[in-house]
């Protein structure tokens, strides 16, 4: 039996596990420090409670804190759940509490033995805040922050960035690609605040800023908490880095105890999802092609018209040479290759984890080992990554600390080309092949286009010539990365802490592609025609210091007041080196010594790379005041300066202010059971976003060559106004429970964001010799509403059923645009003063003229025209492709061990370019197969109602290829089942072991004609589809 | 814990801190590492012939892939299946379309950069031995300026005609909002700039991939041709031709290889394929011909005795069912990197047919015969003198060997468009062209569209009519 000894200034230097303990845990704990010395006084006479404290599950729960109410006298239960505590005689109430757990306020009514069952604590609203610089409970926060916790992380297969999708209200995640080793894509916090700035979301690891899109080498399984923080009292505190918003991860630490250990396996597979459009098979594209013959008279549009009985050459030849005709029809009609068996599969997954985690109450640890592997869908892709994390806490008496380190390396391979509309996108030849294809021929050789002199063919070889490039080259990342990150704090006295806290992030990321010089992809190869080896090497290297003081003081038991100066410097870099070599000696294949020396006339390797480095320094003042636990105050002060900014603007300063009131606390409430707790909290603060650029303001040169002779040419224009995009942020919401045990959960915020002084690229007339001049200017502003609503519908000591749901709407509109005036941007986009960004522009699509079946265009006055003009005819009245609306719906079940999860994820108001359609509805390509569509839905003749206009007309970019990309998706169904404690008891040395399945992406709900509604930004081409996963796996708890 | 003890403790921490701060204030002070700060471009005089490679490096070819793209030259064969250009070749393109509007903002861009380093040239130090070197940049540059403004009037002039929309004419580096100048400003400041440049660039500089004594006259010829100024063309024509004279049937061959200079006036040099693969546009590496020479143009060849017929056309009967055997063999180059072959801008023999062309049109019919004779003797092998009756019928033979000797070098669209004729494809050249046979100056596309971009970041930029 160990007894906890909680005093104030330990608490400052209190570790996340303790951290996250509930908002009751520490009102317990603030009282206690201010009651401390008349708690420590009391020696009454005290009687022994015994008991043992389990899940809704029945299994024990270790680690369980168990304290007297108002007194510092706790323990902690064992590994079999069971606790024994020396309770004083006025002690009449215990606190039962647990990382994840609702805290239970158990009154002792003189028994001896207290038998408690915790509740997995699945409401939101209790969470501690934490921002990275402090870790106020929510009751003392006024930030609109959601925390999704590791339960939700861990089984998933996918990367950290992806899994939140659907999860945080606010928070919306476009995956574009499925293929293992990439990250989710897009992901933007309530609404995107920028027209070519950045857009990256800041990440925190364990208060280190991490790299974005790198996540390949976090295990999701490592991380306790996700905290993201969404309104400007706590995104100040990053400053000029805040404005996107940030996204704090926190790693699980070691709780002392008994060394427990942990063993994960799990195992699966994933599938190919069908995309909601068809192709044609072989007698269609030859009943296509015929028409074509017949519609557009002397066109050679492929077999079905050379061999057709309608084709007027038919008529002159011999009866036997008919013959043949026919039987030359006959067999590629029935030939329907079907190239998804050539180019996916389905793919394996398996991970394995073992963790530890124990210590005393002044050293722990927790150490994880994960290895995962998983297989891509498409041939060749897949991931394979190996991770370490070791943390350790330690504490003494007045020096406290930790240590965090995770190291990874993972290995990619990759399609080629992937999202290229070139036959070589596995992913797009699987369209353009030829039905009536085959790539092999009957005696196993592999038919291309540089063989078909010998093995004549009567198609193009799309398919065939990607598969051969598919099987004769390879792509692949290899990766490694370290995050290390450690802290000291000392107590200098009662309530005033120095802090340190020192961190890197590293990465060294290793690229190869190879092509075999004895294939037909290598004899393409322009350099020598015999293949090519290509290495990269990208270092990314950061590091960060921050170091300060924290005052923390009680005041008369009313005032909490916290206060916190620090400075911080951030360093960040980044080299990268590439190569590639020619004239490949194939017997040595994937190495650098394959490849031939460079001579004046041939295999000349080409050599690249860059160099960059930015600095971050920081002052920042934070504060907090909170009155009688009722009414916080909450206040930052943030002065950067950076060097990406040119010294006339190089330094700034941001601010936020916040309040928080615990209303449920006020008299005239505490009464009302209907409202079970209600807080409301407002803030208001400014940020910016960092620039995507290291140096975007001077007017540079930099190298170029003509003909092999070196040259300079200017590459940036130049702006010294050059200065941050500022954006305010004005946030207000409740977080609100009703009925007892607060069974319905509601979380609400509103906010209004306007960012200023808009860094864009102001389209300049080709004359002056640049395209564009970057300049500040105009403002673009962001409201919405976020929700989330949990719903206990059965709550009973046997089963809990939560019904929850979340949702945003962001309201986007570039409110100014200053002299610029609008400008398109991108490949489809207009930025126009009313519009919100993303906005298309097209001419719309006023469909086919039934008489000549010409397509047809409205005019900005309504009128029909036949002449395409994309300059005259363009309007924005399609949409955005960046949603207005997105969230997502869940549901979770415990019954005796049995846990069963559904998440669905939506999005809507989002609208993308279908530029597949463009490909497979597109006379230019009518060679390569097309979408029924265009067999069955063109316009053939006068009088045709159509939806496509005849062959030979233009194929123009209008509204038509415009698409609604809302969509709901099934996301994940988790069965959780934990063996019965009598069962596991009889393992030796088991404490608990729990199996589940669980099916990923099953289902998808959309109108988006393409593989993927999610596929794709502004446009959607080819990419990766996301796939359908299912896996099993086992934990056991030793 | 004595009060001094604290403060002392703190104190030191607070030191420490503010320490570490100045140490950091002056870490952001970072220059840039992969870029040279504008004011340090341009230092000394080799500074300026960086400066000046690199406006020779953003010339393009264009040129030569549009004119195949949309002329009659070429024609789309069955066995492309990329789509690349198809919308282009079928003559469905507007400002939107990328193939026929690069050439505008690389013309500027190239522009641009000259102006920036005629801007510097007198700025930075150069010693009196120096001096002819520094003319001989300038030199440069003008005509350099000139060529890219007139590769501007060529595809973006509405016609080639007095009161025609020309193009802006831009004489130094500066962010404005200019209009269109008529066609016949446009040529008179080209030629301002080219007659300036001349007597800057000495005969002793021989270097083919830039702009030498000899290439001076031939963009002016080529300047008057377009201007229909027919004693200029005379002039400078002439004068051109007395500077080089025409390849030999031997060396003919070899000037597609890059292994013989001769009658090469200017050439844009590709010295690896980071410069770009000019003979991908015809046959790539895929074994694929993206678009064969057309039977228009092939049938006008002595195929036996026309030398230049086997340098510029493949014929391949072993290429399998349903490829075709034609293969434009112009730009395959004469290394190991397929298709890596240097873009020849000017040769001798544009100067004979462009001297011939202005003797016709003035009366000199004699001359104009004996030019084009010339021409044809020294491709054709037993080539006998023909004899031209009538002015038209001299036109149309110039036309016609304009049409094959300078077949895929960029002019034929703009030959066309000189005497607004139409372009017409024969049927075995339309298989593909899905009822694309006939482009007559009526329609918008018989002029090059300017870039829609252009159009909304620059008000003063109209457009060419009919779009």
């Amino acid at each position: 039996m160990r007894e906890i000894v909680l005093s104030g200034p330990e608490r400052r230097s209190a570790m996340p596990k303790n951290i996250l303990s509930s908002m009751t845990i520490l009102a317990v704990v603030l009282m206690l420090s201010a009651v401390g010395a008349v708690a420590r006084n009391i020696a009454s006479p005290m009687g022994l409670i015994r008991g043992r404290v389990t899940g809704i599950d029945k299994s024990p729960l270790q680690g369980v804190s168990v304290i007297v109410y108002r007194t510092n006298i706790g323990t902690v239960t064992d590994e079999k759940g069971n606790y024994s505590l020396m309770v004083p005689e006025n002690g009449n109430l215990l606190v039962f509490s647990l990382v994840g757990y609702t805290t239970i306020q158990e009154p002792v009514r003189n028994r001896t033995e207290i038998n408690i069952t915790l509740q997995a604590d699945i409401k939101a609203l209790e969470y501690v805040t934490v921002t990275g610089y402090t870790n106020y409970s929510r009751s003392q926060s006024a930030s609109a922050s959601t925390v999704v916790t590791s339960d939700k992380l861990a089984q998933v297969p996918m990367t950290i960035d992806q899994v939140l999708q659907g999860r945080v209200p606010g928070l919306t995640i476009s995956s574009s690609s499925g293929q293992p080793g990439q990250n989710a894509g897009r992901i933007t916090l309530r609404g995107v605040n920028t027209i070519t700035g950045s857009t990256t979301i800041l990440y925190v690891l364990d208060g280190i800023p991490i790299e974005s899109n790198y996540f390949q080498n976090i295990n999701p399984s490592d991380i306790e908490t996700v905290t993201v923080l969404k309104d400007a009292s706590a995104t100040a505190l990053y400053g000029s880095r805040g404005s996107n918003g940030v996204i704090v991860l926190t790693s699980k630490k070691g709780k002392s105890g008994q060394v427990s250990f942990d063993y994960k396996s799990q195992y699966g597979f994933s599938e190919m999802s069908s995309p909601t459009f068809k192709m044609m098979n072989a007698a269609e594209h030859l009943k296509f092609e015929e028409e074509v013959g017949l519609e557009t008279g002397a066109a050679s549009s492929g077999p079905g018209w050379t061999y057709s009985k309608k084709n007027p050459v038919y008529a002159t030849k011999t009866a036997g040479e008919q013959q043949r005709y026919d039987s030359i029809l006959d067999s590629l009609a029935n030939k329907n290759t079907d190239w998804r068996k050539f180019f996916f599969r389905k793919g394996k997954f398996m991970e394995q984890q073992v963790n530890a985690s124990g210590g005393t109450d002044n050293v722990r640890f927790y150490s994880s080992l994960n290895y995962y592997n998983q297989d891509g869908i498409a041939l060749r892709s897949g991931m394979k990554r190996m991770t370490l994390r070791n943390n350790v806490d330690f504490n003494s008496k007045k020096l406290s600390g930790n240590i965090n380190l995770t190291l990874g390396y993972s290995s990619s391979s990759f399609i080629e080309s992937e999202g290229a509309t070139s036959g070589n996108n596995p992913l797009s030849a699987v369209f353009y092949a030829l039905p009536y294809e085959y790539p092999y021929y009957p005696n196993d050789t592999l038919v291309h286009s540089g063989n078909t002199s010998r093995f004549p063919v009567m198609d193009l070889r799309e398919g065939s010539n990607a598969l051969e490039r598919l099987l004769n080259t390879t792509n692949k990342s290899n990766q490694v990365k370290g995050i290390l990150g450690g802290s000291l704090n000392y107590t200098i006295f009662d309530g005033l802490v120095a802090k340190t806290r020192a961190g890197i992030d590293f990465r060294q990321s290793s690229d190869e592609a190879y092509i075999n010089p004895d294939s037909y992809a290598g004899s393409r190869v322009s350099n020598g025609r015999k293949g090519s080896f290509s290495e990269s090497s990208r270092r990314y290297f950061s590091v960060i210091t921050t170091s300060g003081l924290t005052y923390n003081k009680t005041i008369a038991d009313l005032h909490n007041l916290e206060v916190s100066a620090l400075f911080e410097y951030n360093f960040r870099q980044n080299a990268s080196f590439n190569y590639t070599g020619y004239g490949i000696e194939g017997r040595l294949g994937e190495t650098p010594a394959g490849i031939s020396p460079g001579s004046a006339t041939a295999f000349i390797p080409v050599v690249g790379g860059a160099r960059g480095h930015s600095a971050l320094a920081s002052y920042i003042g934070i504060g907090r005041y909170t009155f009688n636990d009722k009414y916080t105050l909450n206040a930052s002060y943030r002065y950067d300066g950076s060097s990406t900014v040119p010294e006339t603007n190089r330094w700034h300063g941001f601010y936020s202010l916040g309040l928080n009131w615990e209303a449920k606390k006020e008299n005239f409430l505490s009464d009302v059971d209907m409202i079970s707790g209600l807080r409301i909290r407002t803030s208001y603060g400014t940020t910016a976003s960092p620039f995507s650029s290291d140096f975007g303001y001077p007017a540079l040169y930099a190298a170029t060559s003509y003909g092999g002779v070196p040259g300079i040419r200017p590459s940036t224009p130049g702006n010294t106004d050059y200065d941050w995009e500022y954006t305010k942020e004005l946030n207000a919401g409740f977080d609100l429970s009703l009925l007892a045990s607060r069974r319905v959960r509601i979380i609400f915020d509103v906010y209004s964001k306007r960012t200023t002084n808009l860094f864009f690229n102001r389209p300049l007339s080709y004359t002056s010799g640049f395209s564009s001049l970057l300049l500040n200017a105009g403002s673009v502003s962001n409201k919405g509403i976020e929700l989330d609503l949990q719903v206990d519908v059965i709550k009973t000591n046997e089963i809990l059923w939560t019904v929850g749901g979340n949702y945003s709407y962001n309201k986007n509109k570039v409110a100014d645009l200053g002299e610029s005036g609008e400008f398109t941007k991108d490949y489809t986009a207009i930025v126009r003063e009313g519009l919100p960004l993303g906005s298309h522009f097209a001419p719309k699509w006023a469909g086919v003229d039934p008489a000549t079946g010409n397509p047809q265009y409205y005019t900005k006055d309504g009128q029909i025209t036949t002449t395409y003009n994309a300059a005259t005819l363009s309007v924005a009245e399609f949409g955005s492709y960046i949603p207005a609306v997105s969230g997502g719906l869940n549901t979770a079940l415990s019954w005796k061990g049995l846990t069963v999860t559904a998440l669905f994820s939506y999005m809507d108001q989002v609208y993308r370019y279908n530029n597949e359609d463009y490909f497979n509805e597109n006379p230019s390509f009518r060679t390569s197969n097309q979408s029924t569509r265009v067999l069955y839905d063109r316009w053939k003749k006068p009088g045709d109602i159509a939806i496509l206009p005849r062959i030979g007309a233009a194929r123009n970019y209008t509204s038509r290829d415009i698409y609604d990309a809302s969509f709901i998706r099934f996301r994940n169904l988790n069965f959780n089942y934990n063996l019965p404690a009598a069962f596991v008891s009889k393992v030796k040395g088991v404490r608990g072991i729990h199996v589940f399945v669980q099916g990923e992406n099953l289902k998808v709900w959309t109108k988006w004609r393409g593989f993927d509604p999610e596929n794709g930004n502004e446009y959607a081409r080819f990419s990766y589809p996301s796939p359908r996963t299912y896996t099993g796996g086992i934990n056991v708890n030793f | 814990m004595t009060k001094t003890y604290l403060i002392n403790r703190t104190g030191v921490v607070l030191m420490a801190l503010a320490l570490f701060s100045v140490s950091c204030k002056q870490q952001l002070d970072l220059t840039p590492i992969d870029s040279i700060d504008a004011t340090k471009a341009f230092r000394n005089l080799s500074d300026i012939n960086l400066g000046l490679v690199g406006a020779y490096a953003v010339l393009g070819t264009g040129d030569i892939s549009n004119t195949t793209l949309v002329s009659d030259e070429a024609m789309l064969p069955s066995e492309n299946a990329t789509g690349g250009g198809v919308a282009t070749h079928r003559w469905q393109y507007d400002g939107s379309s990328p193939s026929v509007t690069n050439a505008f903002s690389e013309n500027y861009t190239a522009i641009d950069r000259v102006n920036r380093v005629l801007a510097a040239i007198d700025m930075v130090p150069s010693s009196a031995a120096e001096a002819l070197i520094k003319e001989r940049y300038r030199g440069e540059l003008l005509a350099l300026r000139a060529y890219a403004h007139f590769e501007l009037i060529r595809n973006y002039a509405s016609k080639y005609e007095q009161g025609a929309m020309g193009v802006a004419y831009m004489k130094v580096s500066e962010i404005t909002s200019p209009s269109r100048l008529s066609f016949e400003a446009t040529i008179a400041a080209i030629k301002a700039d080219l007659v300036a440049a001349k007597p800057l660039i000495p005969a002793s500089f021989t270097d083919k991939s830039r702009i030498t004594a000899i290439a001076v006259p031939a963009m002016l010829a080529r300047v008057a041709l377009y201007e229909k100024n027919w004693a200029e063309a005379i002039t400078y024509a002439t004068e051109t031709i007395s500077l080089l004279p025409l390849a030999t049937k031997a060396q003919f061959p070899d000037i597609w290889k890059d292994k013989s200079e001769a009658e090469v006036i200017w050439k844009l040099r590709k010295a690896s394929a980071a410069d770009g693969l000019l003979g991908n546009i015809y046959f790539n590496t895929n074994n694929t011909v993206l678009y064969a020479p057309s039977f228009k143009l092939m049938n006008l060849f002595d195929k036996t005795n026309d030398v230049r017929f086997a340098s510029y056309i493949r014929i391949d009967n072993n290429r399998g069912v349903g490829k075709t055997p034609n293969i434009v063999n112009k730009y395959v180059g004469g290394t190991t990197t397929v298709n890596l072959a240097d873009a020849k801008l000017y040769r001798t023999a544009e100067m004979y047919l462009i001297r011939a062309e202005a003797f016709a049109e003035t009366a000199k019919v004699t001359e104009a015969a004996t030019d084009l004779n010339f021409l044809r003797l020294a491709r054709i092998t037993g080539y006998t003198a023909q004899a031209f009756a009538t002015k038209a019928q001299l036109v149309d033979a110039i036309y016609e060997e304009r049409f094959k000797e300078l077949a895929f070098e960029g002019h034929r669209f703009f030959d066309l468009r000189r005497r607004n004729a139409n372009v017409v494809r024969e049927p075995a050249d339309a298989i593909n062209a899905l009822g694309a046979v006939l482009l007559t100056p009526a329609q918008a596309q018989y002029s090059f569209p300017l870039p829609n971009e252009e159009l909304m970041a620059n008000k003063n930029m109209l457009q060419n009519p009919l779009y």
